[in-house]
């Protein structure tokens, strides 16, 4: 037969959470899509390619899982979008790979049908035979292909079992879209397709005797207890952090040696002139500073893959429920704000599993006050100097605990506030939440997805904190005065100038118009605070960041006010820290929630207001501090 | 008796999800509210058997071999009868 080759065929990947669409895609294509055993893992649609046993190319869309074709969330709502083929850019797919969990046919089946009423050729993926066969199920994947009228390739997807199989079925010609037989005018479709599905599970899959103890039953026995529950959450959250912060320890040893050799190799080479000070000052301070912290966020993707993976982050959402609940929020929102204490970027993403469109916003609205990976360089600068200590000792892991809570306090009573303020649903949303068995960890999707988020940091590195780093460099440097004095030489540059003039606004909050310059530097990425501040005050030091922050922090100590007063005071540094918890630093976050709460509005009012919020708290500590006398 | 009095009577005589005990079986008899269609997308449908396995402010329940999780106010919408 002939067809048209230069037209490649599109196929839609859907199902409800949790049925492998993820893992399918993945294998189908050879992509490294995030697979978690959570619900609402993908919440965009993702493409890849695909070859048939012939050949012949196919374009492969994975849709975010969903329940129903009733669109009652903004995932559903795109993938019922994408199957009507109203998404811009995307034809309307081909054919539809309906995956399902073969273990729990009743529930994954009524999706399928309502594909095939919607008119679409489809092919059932019954994935996860394993599991099925496990409980005791009896499957009988020709009478479903038989009374559903659609071929049915039995599969399971992460052991790549059955994926030839399934492409067999994706050949040309493709089949043709089935007829829903159960619908019948006199009766109600809901109804209809449910008597269906029921008809269909006594055929073909059938159950030994429901409900028997499985290991998951016997573990969430524990993990849900309402005491042990609550004690094993702790304690993993709290081995969690222990574990990102001593672990790290060793490759930001291993990056900072490395750091200074580069530093001190470039300075034998070089001349002393404005090439090599732009070189080691500008270039390799300024991104070292910031690169050390790269162990940190990978290990915090790495244990939030691992939750998700395994299955336990739903357990933490249900217990969590409650707690969010004093907040006006539900356990739905613990994942996006869990998320943002690595990066709010993600957290922002994964609110879209949220149902109720005001808790999304307010959860949304939230996030950036998890205090970010992105802060603690600036925190790990500030602590020791508040409390004239190296770095590492328990009373500065306390004053980090507190900054924290400090975050996320505020955080859940603006939530409050602002959730009483946008009233209640239209439509009553509850909590609702699938709770996976425990599965064994996906190791190599981990180890990706942990090695993606790595390199998108480095690419920031390289670029936005590059491009900052000598801008800012040049500015320090430039126009050049006479006289040899650096102090000097700074005041009279572009830098000196611009401090000079911001200087009244931040005064009353104690800082000076150096820091004021390195604050408003760091509204494009908070983590610039830092490599600003060695270069504003004139650290010349070409070892790793960590030498740079003592060497920095010694020359903050001896900074002096004109009139000889100290401008770091305890109260002054106090002021800086909760500058930096409130304030909303940073540009790709306002450009993801613009997008995902659909109005530049929503994003540029947030950014006005924790800005302000944050302006607003550093001055009254300051200045209430002051009049106490401290 | 109409047939349809007698359907009457049997919800009449039945329980919500909520006031199960945990760890008994059921079978769910009707689903009315404002929150049945998004149950009925998640399997909890006429002539199903479910297990409550935890109460408390969301109850767990098991429901074709999955665990779910809702609120009571969802659980309150799901009428069922008690199974020996």
């Amino acid at each position: 037969m002939t067809h048209a080759s230069d037209t490649t065929s599109t196929i839609a990947l859907i199902g409800n959470p949790n049925a492998g669409k993820t893992t399918l895609f993945n294998a189908l294509t050879g992509a490294n899509q995030r697979v978690g055993n959570y619900a609402g893992v993908t919440v965009a649609v993702k493409s890849g390619e695909t070859f048939t046993p012939h050949g012949r190319k196919l374009r492969v869309l994975d849709l975010p899982g969903c329940y129903s074709l009733r669109a009652n969330s903004p995932d559903e709502k795109v993938a019922l979008d994408a199957l009507s083929g109203l998404l811009p850019g995307e034809p309307k797919p081909d054919l539809v790979v309906c995956v399902v969990d073969a273990s729990n046919l009743e529930r994954h089946l009524q999706l399928t049908l309502q594909v095939i009423e919607l008119g679409l050729p489809c092919v059932l993926a019954l994935n996860m035979v394993d599991v099925a066969e496990g409980m005791g199920l009896r499957l009988d994947p020709t009478k479903l292909a038989e009374e559903l009228g659609i071929p049915v390739v039995p599969m399971q997807a992460n052991a790549k079992r059955g994926i030839v199989e399934l492409k067999q079925a994706l050949r040309f010609p493709l089949p043709v879209a089935s007829e829903a037989t159960w619908a019948n005018p006199a009766e109600d479709p809901e109804t209809a397709r449910r008597d269906f599905v029921t008809q269909l599970c006594e055929l073909a899959a059938r159950r030994p005797n429901a409900h028997q103890q499985t290991l998951s039953d016997k573990i969430d026995s524990i993990l849900l207890h309402p005491i042990y529950g609550w004690l094993s959450l702790i304690s993993v959250f709290f081995s969690l952090f222990w574990a990102i912060f001593s672990f790290a320890q060793i490759p930001m040893g291993w990056i900072e040696a490395g750091q200074s050799a580069l530093g001190s190799w470039v300075e034998s080479l070089m001349a002393a002139g404005d090439l090599r000070s732009l070189i080691i000052d500008g270039m390799i301070g300024g991104v070292g500073g910031v690169v050390t912290f790269l162990p940190q966020i990978a290990l915090l993707f790495f244990f939030i893959g691992l939750l998700e993976s395994s299955g336990y982050m739903a357990r933490a959402a249900y217990l969590m429920d409650g707690v969010m609940a004093k907040a006006g929020l539900s356990g739905k929102s613990f994942l996006p704000l869990f998320s943002s204490y690595a990066c709010a970027i993600p957290g922002v993403m994964a609110t879209r599993t949220i149902n109720s469109a005001k808790e999304r916003l307010v959860t949304i609205f939230i996030a950036p006050w998890m205090s970010c990976s992105a802060r603690l360089p600036v925190y790990f600068l500030i602590v020791p100097l508040l409390l004239h200590e190296n770095e590492g000792t328990w009373k500065q892991a306390l004053v980090l605990f507190a900054v924290y809570a400090l975050g996320t306090a505020t955080a859940f009573i603006v939530a409050r506030v602002l959730r009483g303020r946008l009233g209640e649903d239209i439509t009553p949303g509850h909590f609702l939440l699938e709770l996976p068995p425990y599965r064994k960890p996906q190791w190599s999707y981990i180890f990706r997805h942990v090695f993606e988020r790595a390199l998108s940091f480095i690419r920031k590195a390289g670029t936005l904190i590059l491009g900052l780093s000598i801008l800012l460099w040049a500015l320090s440097t430039y126009p050049k005065s006479q006289s040899g004095d650096p102090a000097d030489a700074l005041a009279h540059s572009a830098m000196g100038r611009i401090g000079a003039i911001i200087e009244p606004v931040v005064r009353p909050l104690g800082f000076d118009g150096r820091m004021g310059t390195a604050i408003l530097t760091s509204f494009a990425a908070r983590e610039v605070f830092v490599s600003s501040m060695a270069v504003l005050y004139r650290v010349e030091s070409a070892g790793g960041s960590e030498e740079v922050r003592t060497v920095l922090r010694d020359q903050l100590a001896i900074s002096k006010w004109p009139d000889g007063r100290r401008i770091f005071t305890p109260l002054s540094l106090v002021s800086l820290l909760v500058f930096f918890i409130y304030a909303m630093q940073c540009l790709p976050t306002t450009a993801v929630v613009a997008r995902e709460s659909g109005s530049w509005k929503w994003a540029i009012g947030q950014f006005l207001f924790m800005t302000s919020f944050a302006y607003t708290a550093s001055l009254m500590i300051f200045q209430v501090g002051k009049l106490i006398g401290y | 008796m109409s047939p349809a009095h007698a359907a009457e009577l049997e919800i009449d005589s039945a329980m919500t999800l909520n006031q199960v005990k945990v760890g008994c079986d059921a079978q769910i008899r009707l689903l009315s509210g404002p929150g049945c269609d998004r149950l009925r997308d998640l399997g909890f449908c006429e002539q199903l058997q479910v297990r409550k396995i935890a109460g408390g402010r969301n109850l767990i329940c098991s429901i074709c071999g999955t665990r779910m999780a809702i609120s009571r106010e969802l659980a309150e919408q799901v009428l069922v009868s008690p199974l020996a």
